[in-house]
């Protein structure tokens, strides 16, 4: 794709047309400024765009947020909106990590109060969270335990000790999205999720704590509890092999059965049913079991991460206590009702590396939020900035009520690989006053902050696109990398 | 086999946010068995460590030969996530488009370099090529 196919609608967003190739349904529309729009055309991901925009029953128009690099089938950062209950789902546009998502920790410790224990906090969240390749945890469950995990997501943790009620009410959809059908779910995904459930995972994966950095709306933030100073936590994971399986064993189901369907596609990734089908209808309570088990994954971590902040802390600080602020998804597909054409429709949102970014009044938030609008939590690269950001009136006419989820991907891998070395980063950080601990040092080297594009130009083009608004600025002391 | 090796059978190919790999073989078996070797590699690395002291029969039915590719090698990425094994020989008995019979030799890496979540459809096509048959599957991690 080349600059000529597309045309620039507003200072941050552009419209490639439906005519740009004759399978579109609709036109594709991404978010960038003038660098990232370069980076955009550096690989696939435009491409992947258009092609999200050819599924059936598609609304509107396909979406990218300004984080868009290249993935599998959909870019990552790719929101899809199709039509309920005659347009498609696809699980290969929610991805293998269902429900990966973020949750952000509060606590009432300043940088100052924490920073002489800083290397044993660090040294706690390592011992007590399991992370890296291969890692299991210490909550092993059996078929049935993982079957209620499965329909009650983060309440089942509530009911196991390991949660408090003000934790659920802070997650998106209180963290149990309902109809979830555990035996839609295939006896190789409960395999996979024996001892999984608590545990971080690898990749891009992390647990983060964070000093507030900035603030940038002073309401929005007081109802958060942000200020100045304060030490924060990040956690960044999903569904482990759970989710991993369910997606695996949808999008193998699907291929058997798209042409069925009369679908022709140009990835086979896409690869979708109907959602009234009966395969549409079981990925979707499936996919809602492995969004559950994702929930109450970093709700285990949460309990861990609360033990790890006692352990290093009590009785050298006065609070070492730690409550929740918000956790979102950033991998789902939802039913949602949103205003297309002036009119108020149900549709089915795909979002793939893209975070629900619901605005001010929404009856689905919590009410210490109503006001303010949905909490968004966008990551950076471990050593650069993370953000807090809340949802729009705008993100609701703009984009399906989503917004960005990261800094997104602009170097591949095994390309960091080559130009990283794993323990010259980890001095690196150290020298910043990041305290580092991770899995391995290749990995360590694979997620370097070089490898990904400027989180804050990303964050600086929802915020002046309006699809959503900074809140908080917050940047990295210690992190556990997977 | 490194990151720099090009042996035409096995390449490591650019991905923004994941792992691909570019294959080739004579024919279905010979092209699946590198796919074997190749995943093996990007899963435990130096794969001159791994003692090749387990084996297991493997048969397997898919819709068509791509379909076959990613049900064959999510059955190792299975193994290495449940068993911490990995399997880079492949000895491979028949492999028609759709059913795939034989017995894979590996063992457990002093360290699992990678986990892969999923293997992945995406533009996957087998294509003939003048010396066999060549694909790219790329690897969610």
């Amino acid at each position: 794709m080349k600059s000529s196919d597309f045309k620039r609608l507003t200072p941050y967003l552009y419209e490639i047309p439906a005519t740009y190739r004759a399978d579109m349904r609709v036109p594709a529309r991404f978010y960038a400024d003038a660098e990232l729009l370069q980076q955009a055309l550096g690989d696939k991901s435009l491409d992947q765009l258009a092609n999200s925009a050819t599924l059936p029953g598609i609304v509107a128009y396909a979406l990218a947020m300004p984080d868009i690099h290249q993935g599998y089938g959909f870019p990552i950062g790719g929101v899809v909106a199709t039509r309920v209950p005659d347009g498609v789902i696809s699980p290969g546009g929610v991805g293998y990590d269902i429900n990966c998502g973020v949750r952000l920790l509060g606590t009432r410790l300043s940088r100052d109060d924490v920073t002489p224990w800083l290397d044993e906090l660090a040294n706690q969240l390592q011992r007590n969270c399991p992370h890296g390749v291969g890692r299991g945890g210490e909550f092993a469950l059996n078929r049935r335990q993982l079957a209620d995990v499965v329909r009650q997501g983060a309440r089942w943790a509530l009911a196991q000790g390991y949660a408090t009620k003000t934790d659920l009410e802070r997650t998106e959809e209180g963290g149990c999205i309902a109809g979830a059908d555990p035996t839609k779910i295939s006896d190789r995904a409960y395999e996979r999720a024996q001892d999984q459930l608590g545990t971080l995972g690898s990749g891009n994966h992390f647990i983060e704590v964070d000093v507030v950095d900035e603030i940038f709306d002073e309401t929005a933030a007081d109802r958060m509890g942000l200020f100045p100073g304060q030490i924060v936590a990040q956690i960044h994971c999903g569904s482990r092999g759970f989710g991993h399986q369910v997606c695996t064993d949808y999008v193998a189901r699907f291929q058997r059965v798209v042409h069925q369907y009369g679908i022709e596609l140009p990835d086979r990734e896409l690869v979708c049913a109907p959602l009234s089908s009966p395969e549409g209808q079981d990925y979707l309570a499936a996919m809602k079991g492995a969004a559950n088990f994702a929930f109450a994954n970093r709700q285990l971590l949460t309990h861990l991460i609360r033990r790890s902040f006692e352990d290093a802390l009590a009785g050298k600080v006065d609070d070492f206590s730690v409550y929740q602020i918000y956790d979102i998804a950033h991998n789902m597909a939802k039913i949602e009702e949103h205003e297309v054409d002036g009119r108020r429709v149900r549709v089915c949102v795909h979002r793939k590396g893209a975070t629900r970014a619901f605005g001010p009044g929404s009856p689905v938030l919590p009410d210490i939020y109503r006001d303010i609008g949905q909490p968004v939590l966008v990551p950076g690269s471990m050593g650069t900035a993370s953000w807090v950001l809340v949802g729009t009136e705008g993100s609701m006419a703009q984009s399906f009520g989503s917004t960005c989820h990261g800094a997104g991907r602009t170097m591949s891998r095994s390309r960091a690989k080559k130009e990283v070395r794993g323990n010259e980063l980890r001095r690196e950080l150290e020298a910043q006053g990041i305290h580092v601990r991770a899995g391995s040092l290749s990995g360590l080297a694979e997620e370097a902050p070089r490898a990904y594009k400027d989180v804050d130009r990303v964050i600086e083009i929802v915020h002046g696109a309006g699809i959503a608004r900074k809140v908080a600025r917050i940047v990295p002391v210690a992190v556990v990398k997977g | 086999m490194s990151d720099d090796h090009d042996d035409d059978a096995i390449r490591i190919v650019e991905h923004t946010a994941d792992w691909a790999l570019r294959l080739r073989g004579r024919d279905l078996a010979d092209l699946f068995a590198r796919a074997a070797e190749g995943m093996a590699y990007l899963l435990a690395g130096d794969l001159s460590a791994v003692s090749l002291d387990e084996a297991r029969d493997v048969t397997l039915e898919a819709y068509d030969a791509e379909d076959l590719l990613v049900v064959w090698l999510g059955e190792l990425a299975y193994w290495a996530e449940r068993d911490g094994l990995v399997f880079p020989v492949a000895q491979l008995a028949e492999v028609t488009p759709s059913t795939l019979t034989g017995r894979v030799r590996g063992g457990r890496p002093p360290e699992m370099q990678k986990h892969i979540k999923a293997v992945t459809y995406h533009d996957l096509k087998i294509r003939p090529t003048e010396r066999g048959l060549e694909v790219t599957v790329v690897f969610d991690v």
